[in-house]
């Protein structure tokens, strides 16, 4: 007995409302950009022809094709990264801090910058990365190099350690999760079975805490992929990944073009999501709990 | 067994301990640096550049940004911000009580109902901002932050409200809507005067989730505001225009902003705690 009769009519319309605005917002205009790829014709309207025609355009240009290359190894390092980084940090304030005072300091000292917006994070790490920026600054002073490194600002790399900064939590998130719910018998009891500490970590830890890991991943790998706004912030106007791609031929008023690459976007973050999923199956995840 | 020098597990344990703790806390400085070097940088004085020196302390670019120029005015842009994130929060609030509360009730399609929420997580902001502000160009709506933006927003607030409310309902004891129905009290006084009162600080909890990722959300926002700006496309705008202190005072202030809410959010989750357990003893 509860609030809710089971199977009533009433659950049912108490969803109705959240469901419409989820169809309508989100279904909806992603169909529609699946549609829209394929219009032919000169005028922008339901009535065009359909048409491979966007996409053939697309594919014909060797700098595209590059940029999409580009966009699917740069989220790969960052996944790297992330990752390995992530699980080091998920690691240490499961396993290795005791004091709960000291873990709960960690907690929040991790999460409260996760908590202000990406993008004033982002931009905080312009001053850090210019020509007379903190980090040649403090190269130059300890003598590293002798003129400011202009690789930093306006650069991969530049954008790659803003995004680690950004995400690196995303993918230890999970993980913290998957850690602390290890039961720790599990550990000792290989441990009096004479196994090493790191096959331990190799054959009853990390197994255990995969799905973890897979759904940090997936996190990273769908935030980096659509995140144009660190890569405009950081890579100014000489470097582009995918998603910015989208925005550019969105302003120049281009907008099956814009589309063409959504959908492609759409079909590399899909592929992925459904290699993670092969990896780890979320629902029966969800059954145990 | 390899040679060199023998050292026990405990003691290997604590050399990793050593390095994965050293690299915490490398990784908190690279995380915290920048965000405490913009706040810095705020405060530099009037010749101040965008980095190091400072040339001089001083409130200046706060100044700046109080009497600034229809241009780079911040201050519209934040009323709206606030606005559109406080209407977020309320209907966040109001459809992911309601859509939770139905999860209980089982109903036909409600696994399809929880996936159908959880791609509004998973889908990113620049696909579903740009699909919708197609979708309106075809029905020909004018894009607005008040309207547009607003319904955009909600699809990604929402599905976290959802998310909150399912994970509260589920730990909640259930005994006591029960002894009230057995009293008999009806089902929607049972609601209000039980269940309710029982899930605020999760109720709170979705509230200020919908309020911080509004507040926060670009990708979103940049298709589908129209002419009249909110916050973040501003402070994006005015990066494209000019990078001077300003932006710094600007990120400072929100940022300030974003941490008043979290630490009313670990209140009112504190709050929560402290009432179960006060419950249990």
């Amino acid at each position: 007995m509860s609030t809710i009769r089971v199977r009533s009519p009433a659950s049912y319309w108490l969803a109705v409302p959240a469901a419409v605005w989820m169809l309508g917002v989100v279904v909806v205009p992603i169909v529609l950009l699946v549609w829209v790829s394929f219009w032919g014709g000169r005028t922008f309207s339901p009535a065009s022809p359909l048409t491979f025609d966007n996409y053939a355009r697309f594919f014909a240009n060797q700098t595209y094709i590059k940029l999409a290359g580009t966009t699917v190894l740069h989220t790969m390092t960052l996944m790297a990264v992330t990752g390995v980084l992530g699980y080091c940090i998920a690691y240490f304030l499961v396993m290795k801090v005791k004091s709960p005072a000291w873990r709960l300091a960690l907690f929040l000292a991790f999460i409260i910058p996760f908590w202000t917006s990406t993008l004033i994070r982002a931009i905080a790490w312009v001053p850090f990365l210019g020509v007379n920026g903190v980090i040649n600054q403090l190269l130059m002073s300890i003598g590293a190099t002798r003129s400011p490194i202009e690789a930093f600002l306006y650069s991969h790399t530049g954008i790659t350690m803003a995004q680690v900064s950004l995400y690196t939590m995303m993918a230890a998130g999970p993980v913290v999760y998957m850690l602390s719910s290890i039961a720790p018998q599990l550990r000792e009891a290989a441990m009096t079975l004479k196994a090493t500490p790191f096959t331990v970590f190799r054959r009853i830890t990390f197994p255990l805490t995969l799905p973890g890991v897979v759904i940090g991943q997936v996190l990273v790998f769908l935030n980096v992929m659509s995140d144009f706004a660190t890569v405009a912030t950081i890579g100014g106007n000489k470097h582009a990944l995918l998603s910015n791609l989208v925005l550019l031929f969105y302003e120049s008023s281009q907008i099956r073009a814009a589309s063409v690459v959504a959908v492609l976007l759409m079909i590399c973050m899909l592929v992925g999501v459904v290699i993670a999923l092969r990896v780890v199956d979320v629902r029966r995840l969800g059954a145990e709990r | 067994m390899t040679g060199g020098p023998k050292i026990g597990w405990k003691g290997r344990s604590s050399l990793t301990a050593w390095i994965l703790g050293t690299l915490t806390v490398i990784f908190l400085a690279y995380q915290w640096l920048p965000i405490l070097t913009l706040g810095l940088l705020s405060f530099s004085g009037p010749t101040g550049g965008t980095t190091f020196p400072m040339n001089g302390t001083s409130f200046h670019w706060y100044q700046e940004l109080w009497r600034a120029s229809v241009m780079n005015d911040f201050k519209p842009p934040l009323m709206r911000s606030v606005l559109l994130a406080l209407a977020c929060s309320a209907t966040t609030v109001v459809l992911s009580v309601a859509a939770a509360q139905a999860m209980r009730g089982q109903f036909r399609g409600s696994g399809w109902f929880f996936y159908l929420m959880l791609l509004g997580i998973m889908a990113p902001g620049i696909l579903v901002g740009f699909g919708f502000a197609i979708l309106m160009r075809l029905i020909g709506v004018e894009l607005s932050w008040d309207t547009t933006t607003f319904l955009v927003q909600v699809s990604w607030t929402l599905p976290f409200g959802f998310l909150t409310m399912l994970a509260v309902f589920n730990r909640f004891d259930k005994r006591v809507e029960e002894a009230a129905l057995t009293l008999g009290a009806s089902r929607l006084k049972t609601f209000r005067r039980i269940t309710l009162p029982l899930v605020l600080p999760g109720v709170i909890g979705a509230g200020l989730f919908g309020f911080s990722l509004s507040y926060d959300e670009y990708a979103r926002s940049m298709f589908t505001t129209g002419p009249d700006a909110t916050l973040p496309l501003a402070v994006m705008a005015q990066l494209d225009r000019q990078l001077t202190p300003e932006i710094y005072a600007v990120g400072t202030t929100t940022t300030i902003f974003s941490l008043i809410a979290v630490m009313l959010c670990t209140v009112a989750f504190w709050a929560m705690r402290r009432s179960t357990a006060l419950r249990k003893s």
